[in-house]
C-alpha cells in the first residue's frame, strides 16, 4: 500500500504534465469536434452532432441530400504523397550525408553536427520565405539559369507542388540526417573492415552491413520527417500556392478564415488517426521481424 | 585458388613476406612500423609479440590491407599485395573484438564471405555445416550473436574467416577478451586447428605466455621494430637484447664489467662465469630465476639473505638480497611437496652455472 502510494507520488509530475499538455488539449479538441458550428464562427457548446466528420466525406446539396465529396480526401492523399516524397528525398540526401559525417575524424564531427542544426536557429517562416526569393521567376536560380543560357523562359517552379516538396525537403532534412548519423556513428568500424576482409566491396558492405545496422536510425528519421510533414503548413502555404494545399493548411484555415472549429478539430483527429495507424502498422511489422528466430 | 599462378610470382615459398615495411601516423611523427622485413613460412604458427603500441597490430593491418604502408611491400605466397583493397587479398582476419555481424545469425555470419565470393548455394550450406562442426558450434546456427557467449562469438569469427579457405589467417589478439580458462582452451584449439587445416596463422598478442604456448616462431617487436625472430625456446633461452630478455619471462638483469673472456664482475664485487663470451666491456648478465640454485651460505656461490618466500603451488619463488644491495629472484620447483625450507632472514648463497648466464651488451 505504501509502495503503491510512493509509486503514484513519484509518477505524478510526469502524469500531470501528460494530462495537462496531452490529454486535456486532445480531449478538448475531441469535444469541440463533436459540437455544432455557431453562427458567428464559434461553437455552440451544448449542441452535439457528428456533422464535422460527415463533412469530411460528404456534402449536402441544395436539396439537403448527402453526396460524396472527395475534395478533402484529395487534400489528404496529396499530403500523404508529398510527405512520402519528402521522406524519400530527405533519405536520399540525408543518408549519404550522415554516412560521410560519421566517417569524418572525431574532432570534425561535432562541428558538422552543429552545421546541420544551424538552420534551426532561424525561424522556419523566414527560411521558407528565402526559398521564395530563390525559386520565383526572376529570382536567383531563374536568372542564373537564364543568364547561363540553360533556360529560355521563366522556370515557373514557385507555387507548384514541386516547390512545396523542395521546401519540405529542405525544412525536414536535419530530422533525417541526425538520427541516421547517430546510428552510423556508434556502428563498430571493425564490422565494416570485417565485411571488406570477407570479400565484400564497398557497395556490398553498404548494403549488407551498414544499411541493416543503420535501419533504426533510418526508421526514426522517416517517422520524424513523415509525421510532421503530413501536418506541415508553412511550406505549402508560402511555396505551394493554392493548388498544393495540404492538411495542415486546411486545418489552419478552419480555425482561421473559415471559422469552422468543429470541422478543423475533426480534420485534426482524422490526421491523428492516420498517423497512429501508420505507426501501429510499422510496430506490427517490427514486432514480427523481431519475433523471427 | 589460381591466385598463386598469377603473373608476378616471386621465387619464394614464404606465406607472408614483408619487405622494408614502414607505416607512419599523424603526419609521419609516429613511426608505427619502422622498416620491418619479415618472412613467415608456409604452414607456420607465427606470432607477433610485443607491448601495446609496438606496431604489431599495424603490421597485421598492413598485410590485411586496412592500412596502406608508406614504403615497402607485402607478398603473400609470392603475390604482391601492394595497392590491393582488403577484399581482393587472399588473407582473412579474426578481429580482437570479434566483429561478428550482430544482425546476422551464426550461419549467416559464416556464409557471408562465401556469398561475397558468389559460391553456389549448396556449396555454402555444406561449408557452413563443416565450419560450425569445426569450431564446435553445431546446433547454434540460428542464434544471433547477442545470444552467444564471448567464447562462442570468438568461434563464429574464426569459422567465418576460415570458411573462405584463406592461405593465411591473421589473428589480432583474438583471445584478449576471454577469461583465463576459456583462453587456455582456445589456445590449444587454435593450435589444433592450425595443424589440422595446414594453413599459416599470423597471430598478434601482447601475452608472452600465449605466444610461447602456441607459436612455431615468434617475432618480438618494440617501437615499430622487430628485435628478434626465433622459436619460443630460442627467444627464451637466447634473448638477443636486454628488452627481449626482460619482456619474455622473468629474468634477473645484473649489470657487470668484463674481467676475462668469459668472466664478469658484478656491482657487488662477486664474480660470475658465463659459457658464452658476448661483446662489450660493460654488459648485463641475464639469469633466469629457475636456472640458479640455492646453496648453503658457506658453499660455492654469491652470498646473500632471503628477503621473501613466495609459495605458488608448483614452485616457490625466493626473493634474495645479495651483497651491496643486489636483488635476485630464484625459483625452485616444489618436488618434495609444499615443504618450505627457508624463511626470510636466512643466510644463503646463489650458485649460477655458466650455461645459465646470458651476456647482453649494454
Amino acid at each position: 500500500m505504501r509502495d503503491q502510494l510512493r509509486r503514484w507520488g513519484l509518477l505524478s509530475p510526469a502524469l500531470a504534465i501528460l494530462g495537462l499538455f496531452v490529454v486535456a488539449p486532445l480531449g478538448f479538441m475531441a469535444f469541440v469536434s463533436t459540437l455544432d458550428r455557431g453562427p458567428q464562427g464559434t461553437v455552440v457548446w451544448d449542441r452535439h452532432s457528428l456533422d464535422a466528420y460527415v463533412q469530411f466525406l460528404f456534402e449536402r446539396d441544395l436539396m439537403g441530400r448527402l453526396t460524396i465529396n472527395t475534395d478533402y480526401l484529395r487534400i489528404f492523399s496529396r499530403s500523404i504523397l508529398l510527405a512520402g516524397l519528402t521522406t524519400v528525398l530527405t533519405l536520399l540526401i540525408g543518408f549519404p550525408t550522415a554516412l560521410w559525417m560519421a566517417f569524418q575524424p572525431l574532432s570534425r564531427r561535432g562541428f558538422l553536427v552543429f552545421i546541420v542544426t544551424v538552420p534551426f536557429w532561424t525561424n522556419l517562416l523566414v527560411r521558407n520565405f528565402a526559398w521564395i526569393l530563390l525559386l520565383r521567376d526572376g529570382g536567383v536560380i531563374d536568372s542564373t539559369l537564364r543568364g547561363l543560357g540553360l533556360t529560355s523562359g521563366p522556370m515557373e517552379v514557385l507555387y507548384t507542388p514541386f516547390a512545396t516538396s523542395i521546401g519540405l525537403t529542405y525544412s525536414f532534412l536535419p530530422f533525417m540526417i541526425l538520427p541516421i548519423y547517430v546510428s552510423l556513428e556508434k556502428l563498430d568500424r571493425r564490422l565494416i573492415e570485417a565485411a571488406f576482409d570477407l570479400g565484400a566491396d564497398r557497395w556490398r558492405a553498404l548494403r549488407r552491413i551498414i544499411l541493416p545496422l543503420a535501419t533504426p536510425g533510418i526508421v526514426a528519421g522517416a517517422i520524424l520527417v513523415f509525421v510532421p510533414g503530413l501536418g506541415a503548413f508553412i511550406s505549402p502555404e508560402l511555396l505551394g500556392g493554392a493548388k498544393s494545399m495540404m492538411i495542415g493548411n486546411l486545418i489552419q484555415e478552419q480555425f482561421g478564415q473559415s471559422r469552422n472549429w468543429p470541422f478543423g478539430a475533426a480534420l485534426a483527429f482524422v490526421l491523428l488517426a492516420l498517423v497512429l495507424l501508420a505507426l501501429w502498422l510499422h510496430s506490427l511489422r517490427f514486432r514480427r521481424e523481431r519475433a523471427q528466430p | 585458388m589460381g591466385q598463386a599462378s598469377a603473373v608476378g610470382v616471386s621465387a619464394t615459398d614464404h606465406a607472408v613476406d614483408c619487405r622494408a615495411l614502414t607505416k607512419t601516423f599523424e603526419g609521419g611523427t609516429v613511426r608505427a612500423v619502422d622498416e620491418v622485413s619479415l618472412a613467415i613460412r608456409s604452414n607456420e604458427f607465427f606470432t607477433l609479440l610485443g607491448p601495446s603500441g609496438c606496431g604489431k597490430t599495424t603490421m597485421l593491418r598492413l598485410v590485411a590491407g586496412f592500412e596502406t604502408q608508406d614504403t615497402g611491400s607485402v607478398f603473400v605466397h609470392g603475390q604482391k599485395l601492394d595497392g590491393l583493397p582488403p577484399y581482393r587479398r587472399p588473407v582473412n582476419t579474426v578481429f580482437q573484438s570479434y566483429a561478428v555481424f550482430p544482425h546476422l545469425t551464426v550461419a549467416e555470419n559464416i556464409a557471408f564471405g562465401l556469398e561475397m565470393r558468389r559460391r553456389p548455394r549448396a556449396e555454402i550450406a555444406t561449408k557452413v555445416a563443416e565450419m560450425t562442426a569445426l569450431v564446435k558450434l553445431t546446433g547454434l546456427e540460428a542464434r544471433k550473436p547477442n545470444q552467444l557467449s564471448g567464447g562462442q562469438q570468438q568461434r563464429v569469427a574464426l569459422a567465418r574467416a576460415l570458411a573462405n579457405e584463406p592461405r593465411v589467417l591473421l589473428l589480432d589478439e583474438p583471445l584478449a577478451a576471454l577469461d583465463l580458462k576459456l583462453r587456455t582452451e582456445m589456445q590449444l584449439e587454435l593450435k589444433r586447428l592450425q595443424a589440422e587445416l595446414g594453413i599459416t596463422f599470423v597471430f598478434v598478442t601482447h601475452d608472452q605466455h600465449e605466444a610461447m604456448t602456441m607459436s612455431d616462431r615468434i617475432a618480438v617487436m618494440r617501437a615499430g621494430k622487430v628485435l628478434q625472430v626465433g622459436t619460443p625456446a630460442e627467444i627464451y633461452d637466447r634473448p638477443a637484447s636486454l628488452f627481449v630478455a626482460d619482456f619474455i619471462g622473468e629474468t634477473n638483469l645484473l649489470p657487470a664489467t668484463r674481467i676475462g673472456a668469459r668472466r664478469f664482475r658484478l656491482a657487488n664485487g662477486a664474480e660470475l662465469e658465463a659459457a658464452e663470451e658476448g661483446t662489450g666491456e660493460r654488459v648485463t648478465l641475464a639469469v633466469r630465476p629457475e636456472r640458479a640454485a640455492l646453496v648453503a651460505p658457506d658453499g660455492e656461490g654469491i652470498p646473500g639473505t632471503v628477503e621473501q618466500v613466495v609459495y605458488v603451488g608448483a614452485d616457490t619463488t625466493y626473493h634474495l638480497r645479495l651483497a651491496a644491495g643486489l636483488r635476485f629472484r630464484l625459483r625452485e620447483q616444489n618436488r618434495e611437496g609444499s615443504v618450505v625450507r627457508l624463511a626470510s632472514g636466512d643466510a644463503i648463497a646463489v650458485a649460477v652455472p655458466p650455461a645459465a648466464v646470458r651476456v647482453l651488451a649494454e
